[in-house]
């Protein structure tokens, strides 16, 4: 289980995040959805230990994480897998080697890492592909390429950051089918922060929709469309006349 | 008056916000530079560490191997125009051109051959390292490094640190032969000095050998450090990489010369100003 408590992060002068409260359980997916630099992305990072929290505390698994230095991080971070927006491939490495860093780093031996990536490339859709280098993929392979790194260590937690921006309708339904059945079958918990709401929801079963650093929101995923909060309604909807600001 | 009183704290507040600045990033840099000695240690000194050898090679080989000609071509250039204007100014004052070469190889030992070859490194490789280490925060790849469980400071620092200490007493060594060659064959062309007066090693001293070497080792040092912290400090995008690789080049070239400065005002105290 995943637990914020009145997470705080502030960048310099500004506060990004402010007293921040929710938990994910053990196999729940959450959305996160918000307008552009509401700080739905350093919520993630803030989790991931990537960033760490100003005030407030991080609990994973009952552990308080929250001033965890990076070689105490190691262990909690093991049992995580992250999708970054920007895909993060290691421009270095060839597909196989991105795919595979992640079991190679922890000593596995090279027979089984190699198995391993094939049948997750295989798994997103791009076997045969473990000789390109990411210069020579486009934006959903890319993508796809990050899911399958993300998950190749079979994390407990998969966080996804923008797992869609970029990418056509049909490939993004086609992305989701893809994180729906992954998610099946490994029962792991899922945290995705996406701006394509429509598409985000068929995943998903939480949303907590982030506004001015805050968790302005969270409720079932299913109904938010219909959210008693006008802000949250008017932001789903795209609606252009209503209280949202930003 | 108030007005008066509001700049004047307006002024103390931003030197206040440099001071803390530039404290906070100087004990930065000690923290990159104590990671990467611990950093050494984790991946090469422990029992059962993992000592990538590898990773280790590739620096070698661009730190190295790549800068060879560059630093051929410029300090080869250095020596000859050094030296022809020693010859000059020795020939207008003195008139005497056998101490020439006596003179110079020991300030080129001691000085010269390193800090001139690591001024070259630093603008060549320190550029490179920020680069490449910039260009891989801004894009995220550090924190993805991180998620695998890996330390950024081990993973990108330590063997370019390695290779650089290596290859900066190397490429010195080789910068302070053909500065003298380059000079001794400048000095024969342009003023006929006799070569075996030129090259005559009689008044070298070991200790200008060992502080030759250890400025090297310093520099080799110090230039992947101040770049590697540079590019780890990069934010935003392309116009960050970019802020990172002018700091990198600015950051190891005044490295560079502070450390000469130091050790040499070390040594003349060391030596009681026989050096």
């Amino acid at each position: 289980m995943i637990q914020l408590h009145d997470v705080g992060v502030r960048f310099g002068a500004r506060q990004v995040l402010d007293a921040v409260t929710l938990s994910v359980p053990r196999g729940g997916r959450l959305g996160v959805i918000g307008p552009a630099a509401a700080g739905k992305s350093v919520l993630v990072k803030v989790i991931a230990g990537l960033v760490a929290p100003t005030t407030g505390r991080l609990v994973i698994d009952g552990i308080d994480v929250t001033g965890f230095s990076e070689e105490r991080l190691a262990p909690v971070r093991a049992r995580i897998g992250m999708l970054f927006q920007n895909y993060a491939l290691y421009d270095f490495l060839s597909v196989e080697g991105n795919v595979g860093f992640p079991l190679v780093r922890r000593g596995e031996p090279a027979d089984r890492v190699a198995t391993r990536v094939r049948d997750r490339l295989r798994a997103v859709g791009l076997a045969g592909s473990e000789a390109k280098l990411p210069s020579q993929l486009s934006g959903g392979m890319k993508k796809r390429v990050g899911i399958a790194r993300a998950t190749i260590a079979a994390p407990e937690l998969v966080l996804y950051d923008e797992p869609t921006a970029g990418l056509d309708p049909v490939t993004t339904s086609k992305m989701y089918d893809l994180l729906r059945a992954d998610h099946e079958r490994s029962g792991a918990t899922a945290i995705a922060v996406s701006s394509d709401v429509a598409a985000l929801i068929t995943f998903v079963d939480t949303v907590v929709f982030v506004y001015q650093g805050r968790a302005h929101y969270q409720g079932p995923a299913a109904t938010v469309a219909d959210a008693p909060d006008p802000v949250v309604r008017q932001f789903v909807r795209g609606a252009l006349d209503g209280p949202l600001v930003g | 008056m108030k007005l008066v009183i509001d700049s004047l704290f307006g002024r103390i507040t931003a030197i206040g916000v440099y001071v803390v600045g530039g404290v906070r990033a100087t004990f930065e840099l000690w923290m990159v530079f104590v990671g990467t000695i611990a950093g050494i240690w984790r991946m090469y000194g422990r029992r059962g560490a993992s000592r990538p050898t590898g990773a280790l090679v590739e620096q070698l080989h661009i730190i190295g191997n790549r800068s060879l000609l560059f630093i051929t071509v410029t300090i080869g250039f250095i020596g000859m125009v050094m030296i022809y204007q020693a010859c000059l100014q020795f020939s207008r004052s003195i008139g005497d051109l056998s101490q020439v070469g006596v003179q110079f190889v020991r300030l080129i030992i001691s000085d010269f051959g390193p800090t001139l070859t690591a001024m070259m490194l630093a603008t060549r490789v320190g550029a490179g390292i920020a680069a490449e280490i910039g260009s891989m925060k801004v894009t995220e790849q550090v924190d993805a490094l991180r998620m695998s469980g890996v330390l950024p400071v081990d993973y990108l620092l330590v063997p370019r640190f390695l290779a650089s200490i290596i290859m900066t007493l190397a490429l010195s060594i080789l910068g302070a032969a053909i500065m003298y060659g380059a000079g001794g064959l400048t000095a024969y062309l342009s003023f006929g000095v006799n070569p075996r007066i030129f090259f005559d090693l009689s008044f070298v001293q070991p200790r200008h050998v060992i502080l030759g070497l250890l400025k090297a080792l310093a520099y080799g040092a110090a230039i992947p450090i101040v770049s590697g912290f540079c590019g780890l400090r990069a934010r935003g995008s392309s116009e960050g990489v970019g802020w990172a690789t002018t700091a990198a080049v600015v950051g190891s070239s005044f490295a560079v010369i502070s450390l000469d400065f130091f050790l040499s005002v070390g040594a003349l105290w060391l030596l009681k100003g026989d050096l």
